[in-house]
């Protein structure tokens, strides 16, 4: 397995990801914001919450990236079309199963079930994260087909 | 008054709202609940005869035949409903309520709890449950299941338990006899896409009572407000339009309940606007209730994200874009009101004052000594860029008046708030050069111009528009601005020609001359703007006018405390959707004011203006 492209080119990835999601957010497409969700779980306060949550979400692309590099190496070889395979797989498992379990662990995302004693801030996302956005859906699948492409083109190089 | 099996004939302020923050029901004096959409407020209507006639749907439960009310109020300081009716053999009393906080239990997310009860003797009392979905009032397949009927259709699934089990059918009208000491307990439960969750009637029940003391809890430091009871019901009413989930405060839980009875003005109001949710915010702030204001901000930033800087009308319970609005061209309507709506047309049109009214919010907080986030002030700061890049526009106003804009003056001034509160905000904390130019500039032209077009010097009275001889009652938030003091004569006297020109007896107001905005028919007079005329009065000074304002107000509530959004002026009848959390947000306003100008009075050395 090529680890030390796992190591730069995951964080490479990632940050890629993150700048298809954050374009998409600027430019209005979604509400989204992953940095926000995350560092949520460690502070209310929003502004620090997209400090700590990118710093989490780059070691989750990283522990992510260890899959990718763990199936190319699995199946000998790594192209932009088998990045992209494993990225429409990854964001598939995101959107229909990690996503819509978050308000189950998250202690500032309310749930369907939020009642008037619930004081998380932060709204359900929903199935496919649609909550967030009817072009959830399409922005988080392209972000995670640049992720998928980029690893598979970079750890093809490395 | 029509049987159980007909389209309803209570007037719309005879219902009883009960809710869970996720949807919420309405139920008559006859123990009929007429209207209640799932999952969720913006939902299908499961019960839906309101507005859809006898093939809408009901769930009665309730003495045989007509029987007179002794009592029907909320208990104090919850939201449970109890209504009791003499019967010839003895007293029937009903309990009723559902089931807010559930997180943490294994409780289905709607669980709707009814209880009767008999005093004196035995009471013959009847059950018909008829639960109908959708637009199409589609009819269930049912069948017995763990001790309960269940009802189903492909998406949904009911269930009613009851206790002792009574042998129901969905449609079929079930005596049974209610005997003292045996209360009989039904519980409802609804599963959208999800499994049922099955829950005994006396677990439900004491899932209620555990919520009543929650409601209790949270009313306990509501003290020292004047008219107390009419706060306190619209501060629980405020919490059951507000959608837990996301935290959108729904304007009210129904659609289509007419402005005028048999007329076309019937709209669809279960989605959230941002002007109710700033407005929420000034009301729970002013009644100490901070968490709950934060929430309404916090939705604001969220549902306001795709768009910004333009701030949406309104939005659905999570922040889309409502459906196109469409016509259920199969259901009578209210009283023949038709058509019923649902999705509502506003949501495209562009409205000048929604940014004051979230800017001033944002103030609030601020001035409260709440520190707005990073991310909010950036929030405000695009939005009131945003005003300094538009106000010259015209817009269609805050009556949401169809058609082509106007040069709204209400508009003109709201946005001169806007700009004058982030000036405030900004003021504050580090805001960069040209923005707070901008907004100086551009605050400045507003008040010049306002003031020159937007001034009526014979009548002594802000206009409607521009070159309007016509004026608005939402001029009566002039006061609150600051772009003119209190006790001003401009103040006093748009506060006077507002009531001399568009006073509809006693305490009421229409909103605008009637049948000024270009649909057929006329309208009822306007609630909110009564809370803001006492608001106004009590602001600027004139405090026993505003108590007798407010007095005949609380006269004119329902007899559970309820108000709609406006009201028939010779009957006293409530009109519009109902209960509608914009008349009670300005209730709780206007009380507040009260109790300000009350302090300012007795305070020595202080001044009310």
């Amino acid at each position: 397995m090529d680890w030390s492209g796992w190591a730069l080119f995951g964080l490479v990835a990632t940050s890629a990801l993150t700048v298809v999601m954050i374009a998409a957010q600027l430019g209005g497409l979604t509400r989204l914001d992953l940095p926000l969700m995350l560092g949520a779980l460690v502070t209310p306060d929003p502004d620090k919450a997209r400090v700590a949550g990118f710093v989490i979400h780059l070691g989750v692309g990283q522990a992510f990236a260890l899959g990718y590099a763990a199936t190319f190496a699995l199946l000998g070889r790594a192209t932009w079309w088998l990045g992209a395979l494993l990225g429409l797989l990854h964001v598939a498992v995101a959107l229909t199963v990690l996503v819509p379990l978050l308000p189950g662990v998250h202690p500032r995302m309310a749930s369907t079930r939020a009642g008037p004693t619930s004081t998380a801030l932060l709204e359900p996302p929903g199935l496919l994260g649609l909550n967030y956005g009817p072009e959830t859906p399409a922005v988080t699948i392209a972000a995670h087909l640049v992720y998928g492409i980029a690893l598979g083109v970079l750890l093809t190089a490395g | 008054m029509e049987s159980a099996e007909a389209g309803t004939s209570w007037s719309i302020e005879d219902y009883a709202l009960i809710g869970d923050t996720r949807t919420a029901a309405l139920v008559a004096p006859d123990g009929a609940l007429d209207w209640m959409c799932i999952p969720h407020f913006d939902g299908e209507p499961l019960f839906g005869r309101l507005v859809g006639g006898p093939g809408a749907g009901t769930f009665v439960v309730g003495p045989v035949g007509t029987a007179p009310i002794v009592t029907r109020q909320y208990r104090p300081d919850t939201t449970t409903v109890e209504t009791t009716w003499q019967t010839e053999s003895g007293r029937l009393t009903l309990t009723e309520g559902m089931v807010a906080t559930v997180t943490g239990q294994l409780l289905p997310p709607t669980l709707l709890v009814r209880r009767l009860i008999a005093h004196d003797g035995p009471v013959e009392a009847i059950v018909t449950f008829d639960p109908r979905l959708g637009e199409q009032r589609a009819q269930p397949r049912a069948e017995r299941r763990h001790g309960a009927l269940v009802c189903s259709w492909p998406r949904v699934a009911v269930a009613l338990h009851s206790s002792p089990e009574l042998h129901l059918e969905p449609g079929r009208r079930s005596p049974i006899t209610v005997f003292p000491g045996c209360p009989i307990t039904l519980a409802m439960m609804v599963a959208h896409r999800e499994p049922l969750i099955h829950v005994g009637p006396e677990r439900a029940w004491d899932a209620l009572q555990a919520d009543e003391q929650h409601w209790k809890a949270w009313c306990r430091d509501l003290v020292d407000l004047p008219y107390r009871d009419t706060v306190v019901r619209s501060l629980l009413t405020l919490e059951l339009l507000t959608f837990s989930p996301s935290g959108a405060p729904v304007a009210a839980p129904t659609t289509s309940l007419p402005e005028e009875i048999g007329g076309i003005r019937n709209w669809d109001y279960r989605y959230a606007w941002p002007r109710d949710a700033s407005i929420g915010i000034g009301a729970f702030l002013g009644a100490g209730k901070p968490r709950e204001a934060r929430r309404f901000i916090a939705w604001l930033l969220h549902a306001s994200r795709l768009e910004r800087p333009r701030l949406p009308v309104l939005l659905t319970l999570y922040g889309r874009h409502p459906r196109p609005e469409r016509e259920w061209t199969e259901w009578p309507g209210y009283r023949a009101s038709r058509p019923v709506r649902a999705g509502n047309e506003a949501a495209v049109q562009h409205q000048l004052d929604v940014y004051g009214w979230v800017l001033d919010a944002a103030w609030l907080l601020t001035d409260a000594g709440r520190r707005l986030y990073g991310d909010t002030w950036r929030a405000m700061r695009s939005f009131a860029n945003e005003v300094a890049r538009r106000w010259r526009e015209p817009d269609a106003g805050i009556w949401e008046v169809r058609g082509a804009g106007h040069q709204h003056v209400h508009s003109k001034l709201m946005a001169w708030l806007a700009l004058d509160r982030a000036l405030r905000i900004a003021a504050t904390r580090r805001t960069p050069a040209q923005d707070v130019r901008a907004w100086t500039d551009a605050r400045e032209q507003l008040e010049n111009e306002v003031r020159a077009r937007g001034f009526d010097e014979t009548r002594h009275t802000y206009t409607r528009a521009y070159g309007s001889s016509d004026v608005d009652a939402a001029l009566l938030v002039l006061p609150q601005l600051g772009i003119e003091p209190p006790g001003s004569p401009r103040v006093r006297g748009t506060i006077d020609a507002i009531r001399d020109q568009l006073g509809a007896g006693g305490p009421l107001l229409y909103r605008y001359p009637p049948g000024r905005d270009g649909l057929p028919g006329l309208e009822g007079a306007f609630l909110p703007c009564s809370f803001w005329l006492a608001q106004a009065l009590a602001t600027t000074g004139r405090l026993d006018e505003a108590h007798e304002v407010f007095g005949a107000l609380v006269a004119r509530s329902s007899r559970l405390g309820l108000y709609a959004e406006e009201m028939d002026p010779a009957t006293g009848a409530h009109l519009g959707n109902f209960p509608q959390g914009l008349t009670h947000a300005a209730a709780i306003q206007a009380a507040l004011a009260v109790r300000d100008a009350t302090a300012a009075e007795r305070s020595p050395g202080a001044t009310a203006l």
